[in-house]
């Protein structure tokens, strides 16, 4: 990289050259003096003015989130009721999980590229992978510590294990699911900064763009943890106002 | 209770009989049988207690009629019915459920909770509702707190719902495993006590199981102990129990005190009570000495116009001219007609005294009990000879 705290008129003028592969309108906004050329660590006015750029990238990263936890946890509570039934299914999926939990994300794209191509499925298909361990496990968990007496009780006065599982045994395990769920939002509002390398966008393909440039590192920091911080409480308060008796039991 | 539940496809709301024949459990892998061609018959209406030490298969027994359990081999048959003919969950429905920790669903509220049987039922909105209100009142917990989650509850009041939510279909037979177990002693007694109070209410058939002997003679019309291994040791009414021990288990498991243990069957008013002298404000304290000599109780005993208690008159009281109206001597221990005998005793031993008086439900005095009545009714061959009904239940108002 060239740097762009320009100290010479050469300098300056390097360092308004674009990098290899940028495209040319990124580059000449780059001015020789003031806080943008002199690479300040952030500039309001550049980010006030460009902010545009960053809402395409920030909506894509969100489908790109919204996709893969919601296909990741339709997946694992599927195979959570399924091994609740079959207990003897828990220590396969835990390790068929723990697997897919282990591939790096990088090489988890690479080696879908030939199957699925450059673009969204690429991106979505290991993140979601990466959310199956966590609520798996904590849907699990959540459905092994429903009190005995709870579904004793229930069983005792008549529930069939359907009516058991939907009346007693889920909404007492929702908070551990819940927990699970917001694990998974926030590691993959994180990992989807690298979906760009499956060719998915998103805001880590903008941070790449200028990545010597620290506004631009600085706002796309702020709009994801922005963004995890923000789907995070909107399921803190759904599961508020969906479970009153926790506040209860205080 | 209300003829509610004959309108639609509540259980039965008759208390059905519920027999054993040679029902016997034995888990697989197991040795012997966790319960051993157990014979009971429990009469429509009556309490059945299971009562045996740990391991003696008592709840295994209990949780057959319902088939949580399922019988290995004999039968239970319940209202006639062998419950191996039902379809579980729809058998599970028509008897009601209580168990230790009351198993209340934590994220449902209190009225949901009553409401659990009649939904599964089908009953509509308005029925369901009309009974959850009616059940708060019989349980008499306000009905402020249906909307009310069961943490916000004390241990007895959750204790109550979980009664209240297995009566809630109307169920012909009511299976209550160490429902008071968790609560602390001081509860314990009145919800026993409320509990009988609703029974004579509502008149279940219910099997009833504990470990706990004196609670198993409180609370059973008749008591079936068992043993290890399943094996009934003895089925009889609790004052058969205590005086006519079939084998040296029962003898040891009722207990050496099992003299003081009738107790627990008799309430005061069983007994010929004695009379003490009594005294009204402003008589002459003459009269009162002419009264005290040869009475059977040796103190005066200080009555208003109703002939309430006041108090025991002292001998400092009786040297003036006329009796006073503040009395030396507190009236207290007072003790109720209906008390049970043993509490009685309790009350005198704690309060040091050798006499309480006796008040029936105006508190109008009654008679005296004294240390010396009860001491010559546990030494006296008719205590132990003479068949003694079961403790009388308190009846309906």
């Amino acid at each position: 990289m060239i740097p762009l705290a320009a100290s010479s008129p050469e300098a300056a003028d390097a360092a308004n050259r674009c990098a290899p592969g940028l495209p040319e309108s990124f580059c000449h906004q780059h001015e020789v003096t003031g806080c943008v050329g002199g690479n300040g660590l952030f500039c309001f006015d550049w980010a006030a003015d460009n902010f545009d750029r960053y809402v395409g990238p920030f909506l894509r990263h969100l489908e790109i989130v919204a996709i893969s936890v919601v296909a990741g946890f339709v997946i694992a509570l599927g195979l959570a009721l399924l091994s609740h039934r079959h207990r003897a299914l828990v220590p396969p999926v835990l390790g068929a999980t723990g697997i897919l939990y282990t591939i790096p994300s990088i090489a988890f794209f690479f080696l879908l590229l030939p199957i699925t191509g450059f673009g969204l499925a690429t991106a979505v298909i290991p993140l979601s992978a990466y959310t199956l361990q966590i609520i798996y496990r904590n849907t699990i968990a959540g459905l092994a510590n429903v009190p005995a007496e709870a579904k004793d009780a229930g069983r005792g006065m008549g529930m069939t294990e359907r009516q058991l599982l939907w009346r007693v045994e889920l909404p007492l395990a929702t908070p551990e699911v819940v927990a699970g769920l917001r694990i998974a939002i926030v590691s993959t509002v994180a990992i989807a900064t690298l979906a760009f390398l499956a060719g998915a966008g998103g805001l880590g393909q903008v941070l790449y763009e200028q990545l010597d440039f620290k506004t631009n590192i600085i706002m796309v920091g702020v709009l994801t943890i922005g963004m995890a911080l923000v789907l995070d409480l909107i399921v803190v308060l759904a599961q508020r106002s969906v479970m009153p008796w926790r506040r209860a039991a205080r | 209770m209300s003829g509610d539940a004959t309108n639609g496809a509540a259980g039965p709301a008759e208390a059905l009989p519920v027999a054993f024949r040679k029902a016997t459990k034995v888990y697989p892998g197991a040795d012997h049988p966790a319960v051993n061609e157990l014979d009971v018959e429990v009469q429509a209406g009556e309490i059945c207690v299971f009562v045996g030490p740990s391991g003696c298969g008592k709840t295994t027994a209990m949780r057959m009629v319902n088939r949580m359990v399922e019988i290995t081999e004999g039968d239970i048959l319940v209202g006639g019915t062998s419950v191996r003919d039902r379809s579980p969950s729809e058998l599970r429905r028509e008897i009601g459920y209580v168990i230790q920790q009351t198993g209340l669903f934590p994220h449902r509220t209190i009225g949901d909770n009553i409401a659990t049987v009649p939904r599964l039922l089908g009953w509509d909105g308005d029925r369901i509702a009309a009974r959850v209100k009616e059940l708060m009142q019989l349980i008499s917990l306000d009905h402020d707190l249906a909307d009310r989650y069961p943490a916000q509850l004390s241990g007895g009041q959750q204790q109550r719902v979980g009664v209240a939510r297995a009566l809630a279909a109307d169920p012909g037979v009511m299976l209550m495993d160490e429902p008071f177990g968790a609560v602390d002693p001081i509860n314990r007694e009145r919800l026993q006590n409320e509990f009988l109070r609703l029974q004579a209410q509502v008149r279940k058939t219910i099997l009833f199981v504990t470990h706990d002997i004196d609670e198993a003679i409180k609370m059973g019309d008749r008591v079936a102990i068992l043993r290890e291994g399943g094996i009934l040791a003895q089925y009889a009414t609790p004052a058969e129990l205590l005086m006519a021990p079939a084998d040296a288990f029962v003898e040891d498991f009722v207990g050496a005190d099992r003299a003081l243990k009738r107790l627990a069957l008799l309430r005061v008013a069983d007994i010929d009570l004695w009379e003490a002298p009594l005294a009204y404000v402003g008589q002459p304290t003459a009269e009162v000495r002419t009264k005290l000599e040869g009475a059977e109780v040796p103190h005066a005993l200080l009555v208003d116009s109703e002939r309430q208690p006041l108090g025991w008159l002292s001998e400092a009281d009786l040297r003036g001219e006329l009796v006073p109206s503040r009395p030396d001597i507190s009236p207290e221990p007072v003790v109720d007609r209906d008390d049970v005998m043993r509490d009685a005793l309790s009350d005198l031993l704690q309060h040091e005294t050798m006499y309480a008086p006796v008040v029936d439900a105006q508190r109008r005095i009654d008679g005296v009990l004294s240390v010396e009545i009860i001491s010559e009714f546990l030494g006296s061959k008719q205590a132990l000879a003479e068949e003694q009904p079961a403790v009388e239940r308190p009846t309906a108002e």
